[in-house]
């Protein structure tokens, strides 16, 4: 049968006939037949299924196929020929690539195509088809060869990296946006924060600056990103002590914290500014820039001093009638008649003392508003602390006649520091172990060097306190709810006391216990010039 | 004890009034001012043997009167008390040239006392 296609190609073609006359296929064999079964034995032993169709028949029915076309679809020669070669698309009819079989079929031309097959069991393949029509003398078709080659395996191989390509191409789609996402609340974040912020390469130029920094100093984007920072404005930020800060505190992994300038910037005039530095540590391509905030806190500091001297102001105010009614008590008490009565003279005195209470109050609401805002001044001396602690003590014991005042112990020290400051404490610490223990007959006061430090304590045998109130008791304004009751007062003594010794480096604290009184101690450092 | 001329100028009429009394008795006698801006002509007509100077007064300020006695020569070495209640008031004081200084509320006692030193 397949000699006959093959003969009737041969006999059809005038051309191969001459090539086997010619001997161009004259492989073994002498006679054109036992060359022809050479040539079909090689066939068989391609892998490529090789088929042909014959085109004068209708419907173009595979008129031969080799061994490796059965071994392929999995049909035998028998369920082959006849057939034209659609069989092999089972249902998966809609492919384009049989479109482009029609178009070569009906034009006579060659093609090359990857459709998709079906085996015998239903299983697919891809089949890689080349297609190559047969042409007689008078140029018309007669055959079509088909050479095709399972390539299921490459196209799976294709295929996967296909879809994996696409993954990763989607999962870098996502990551990106996420980036992108997460990027752009940052920046958000950075624009709207009401700082100014710059960031910096290694060398000082500006990287990015965010909005606010650009309203603050009045500047576009333009002028500042690039630049360097020394180079910005006018040089305004070539400050050497900045430049020092940048140079000397950043490599050593420290930030430069809260760092004031006050400079005249064009555009915005004098300006006071607190600048934040921060170097980046971490590894990776933002390493060693340099993040630059930048807090414009004129209006801040002129708001605490305005408000420092509105009770200056009012301190003044309130203090000049008051010196008026001590003059005039002052006077009173030198012109006290003879004939007045216990009464009178109690009075007086009450009198007296009341007003300089109102005037110790007055001079420490001040204080506690000087501290608060750091405008407290420290005027620093060398001074005998123990003959310090005797007139303190002294200037008590004429106050306190209902309680003895003991000092144990002696420092010899000489110490620098505030000693104003110092009698203000011991003040405070003597007249509330007073207040505080008013059946108590004894205050033991304690003075010793403690390594390089002096500590002084105030012992009272009076009411005591519990831990709770033990905690708070340097708080401004507190007071304890039961002492409230009995003794007035504005809760500010000991947190100025507090504020005092920490100004001068020490630390001030109590022991207490209710029933059993209470002891304050505090130290300072005992220098030695 | 000699009798000597006291000038005060505080814009406080009641500060004046009490500082008036205190001195009474010292049988010095007293010219109290409450505007500073009349104590140039004041010095110049009575020539006083001590003034008492506030600080913070309208118009014309302690320190600024103690600078423009200090730098006439006829005035440069008589003796001023600056009294104030403020709490810089011994320091601006002293930058400008008070002979002594006394905080506000002042004590009977010690007024009499730096009145009297400076007097003699």
């Amino acid at each position: 049968m397949l000699n006959n296609a093959i003969n009737k190609i041969i006999t059809n073609h005038i051309t191969p006939l001459k090539n086997f006359q010619n001997g161009k296929f004259n492989i073994s064999g002498e006679s054109v037949i036992e060359n022809l079964e050479l040539l079909t034995i090689a066939l068989d032993a391609s892998i490529s299924g090789i088929i042909i169709t014959d085109n004068l028949q209708q419907d173009n029915p595979i008129v031969y196929c080799n061994k490796a076309f059965e071994l392929i679809t999995g049909y035998s020669r028998a369920q082959i020929i006849g057939h034209n070669c659609r069989f092999l698309q089972g249902d998966d009819r809609a492919q384009i690539e049989r479109d482009v079989l029609k178009r070569a079929v009906r034009d006579g031309k060659e093609c090359k195509v990857e459709i998709r097959n079906y085996r015998k069991n239903g299983e697919l393949f891809w089949n890689e088809l080349y297609m190559s029509p047969i042409k007689d003398a008078t140029g018309s078709v007669t055959h079509f060869i088909g050479v095709q080659n399972d390539v299921t395996l490459r196209k799976k191989a294709e295929q996967d990296l296909r879809q994996q390509k696409s993954m990763m191409e989607k999962k870098v789609e996502e990551r990106t946006a996420e980036l992108r996402e997460s990027e752009s609340f940052l920046s958000s974040i950075i624009e709207t924060v009401r700082e100014g912020l710059l960031v910096l390469d290694p060398k000082f130029y500006v990287l990015s600056a965010n909005h606010h920094f650009l309203s603050t100093f009045k500047v576009s984007a333009e002028e500042t990103v690039g630049r360097h920072l020394y180079e910005l404005g006018n040089h305004q930020w070539d400050i050497p002590v900045l430049k020092e800060l940048l140079i000397k505190i950043l490599p050593t992994n420290n930030p430069v914290v809260d760092f004031e300038v006050e400079h005249d910037f064009p555009h915005i005039g004098k300006k006071l500014m607190l600048l934040n530095a921060y170097r980046i540590e971490l590894e990776g391509q933002f390493k060693d820039q340099i993040l630059l905030a930048i807090e414009d806190i004129t209006e801040r500091k002129e708001i605490e001093r305005r408000k420092d001297d509105f009770l200056s102001i009012a301190s003044h105010e309130l203090k000049t009638p008051l010196t008026t009614i001590k003059g005039y008590i002052q006077i009173l008490e030198r012109n006290i008649p003879d004939n007045a009565s216990e009464k009178f003279n109690k009075t007086l005195g009450k009198v007296a003392s009341y007003v300089d209470r109102l005037n110790n109050l007055i001079a420490e609401l001040l204080d506690v508003s000087r501290i608060q805002t750091g405008n407290i001044e420290l005027h620093k001396t060398s001074f005998d602390f123990d003959a310090m602690i005797d007139e303190a003590i002294e200037g008590i014991r004429a106050l306190a006649t209902h309680h003895r005042i003991l000092i144990n112990g002696r420092t010899g020290a000489q110490v620098i520091g505030d000693e104003s400051h110092i009698i203000q404490v011991i003040n405070n610490l003597l007249s509330n172990a007073i207040k505080y223990a008013p059946d108590a007959q004894e205050i033991e006061v304690s003075i010793s060097k403690v390594s390089d430090y002096i500590k002084v304590s105030v012992r009272d045998f009076g009411l005591g306190m519990n831990s709770e109130d033990k905690k708070r008791v340097f708080e401004r304004f507190f007071r304890s709810g039961e002492i409230q009751k009995r003794f007035p007062g504005m809760g500010i003594g000991l947190y100025i006391c507090d504020q005092i010794i920490k100004n001068h480096g020490g630390t001030l604290w109590v022991e207490s216990e209710i029933g059993k009184g209470s002891t304050f101690s505090f130290t300072i450092p005992n220098n030695q010039e | 004890m000699e009798n000597k001329k006291i000038l005060i100028c505080d814009d406080d009429e009641g500060i004046v009034d009490v500082l008036e009394l205190i001195l009474e008795e010292t049988g010095h006698t007293i010219i109290p001012e409450l505007n500073s801006l009349n104590v140039k002509s004041i010095i110049q007509k009575t020539k006083p043997d001590l003034i008492i100077l506030d600080l913070w007064m309208p118009v014309m300020s302690g320190d600024q009167i103690l600078r423009m006695i200090r730098d006439d020569p006829k005035t440069t070495n008589l003796p001023v008390i600056v009294m104030s209640a403020s709490r810089d008031g011994a320091e601006i004081a002293a930058a400008a040239g008070a002979t002594a200084y006394i905080s506000k509320p002042f004590d009977f006692d010690n007024v009499l006392v730096v009145v009297d030193s400076l007097l003699n």
